[in-house]
């Protein structure tokens, strides 16, 4: 006699529920950051941002421009 | 209010003359762009003036109605940004002028260095250069690979159509530049030394 597996113990979701919108699936498939975990940690220590000056600058620049 | 708006709708009210939506949108993705560009161009004066490029060829492109909408406002923007580069090399190339390679001083706002002592202040400025060195060594095509998906946070997708190659040719590239990237690490004995 066939016995019934139990799956109903495990709630499945449906495609629709698998929220993607932050990941990019290539960079998921192809592993990245597991196989280079130590250099993006190097690479995580650089953190290029434009100073106050510049932003400031550049936001004069547009209000000139209008 | 306006940090909840989405890129459309601050594009729609800044055509619409409020000023202050653009300068919302400066504010969202300044980093991403200002990281592209400073970290492809070692010249701090040229980058900052592309940065600045970027967004007033933006202005220009959005008054004129060359910006049409599909949800990819970044991924435009840094398409911008990418030709503008491709013109500057291009234009140096004309000139047969020497690039910046020898550019050393130190672009980055580091993070929080506030607490740190002044010798830990330095072994960080020192690997923060070596790392710049590092990504600066990258052929070019792979440099910019990484930049924009690490630093610019791109997806693979929107790398491929600023960059007119195939996903997997981009994946492929991103894949060399982070082999490149450990086996330099290893040959310069390069590794993290403070936490």
């Amino acid at each position: 006699m066939i016995k019934p597996m139990g799956l109903t113990s495990t709630q499945l979701i449906s495609y629709h529920d698998i929220q993607v919108d932050e990941i990019d699936i290539y960079d998921d498939a192809w592993g990245f950051y597991q196989e280079f975990s130590d250099v993006f940690s190097l690479l995580d220590q650089v953190r290029p941002e434009p100073g106050k000056q510049l932003t400031k600058r550049l936001i004069e620049r547009v209000r000139q421009q209008n | 209010m306006k940090k909840t708006m989405t890129d459309y709708e601050l594009i729609d009210g800044f055509v619409k003359g409020d000023q202050s939506c653009f300068e919302t949108l400066i504010q969202r993705y300044k980093s991403k762009v200002f990281a592209y560009i400073s970290l492809y161009i070692r010249d701090q004066a040229l980058a900052e003036d592309l940065f600045q490029d970027t967004f007033l060829k933006v202005i220009q492109s959005v008054k004129t109605g060359k910006y049409y909408d599909n949800g990819k406002f970044i991924s435009w923007v840094m398409r911008i940004a990418h030709n503008l580069i491709i013109d500057h090399f291009r234009r140096v190339k004309q000139l047969n002028t020497v690039s910046n390679d020898d550019y050393e001083s130190d672009l980055f706002n580091s993070k929080k260095l506030a607490e740190a002592n002044v010798e830990d202040h330095m072994i960080k400025r020192q690997i923060q250069k070596d790392i710049r060195k590092l990504i600066s060594q990258l052929p070019d095509d792979q440099r910019e690979v990484v930049i924009l998906r690490h630093y610019s946070g791109l997806s693979f997708k929107e790398i491929a159509d600023i960059t007119d190659v195939s996903i997997n040719t981009a994946l492929g590239r991103m894949r060399y530049a982070l082999i490149n990237m450990r086996k330099m690490m290893e040959e310069k004995k390069i590794s993290l030394t403070f936490n």
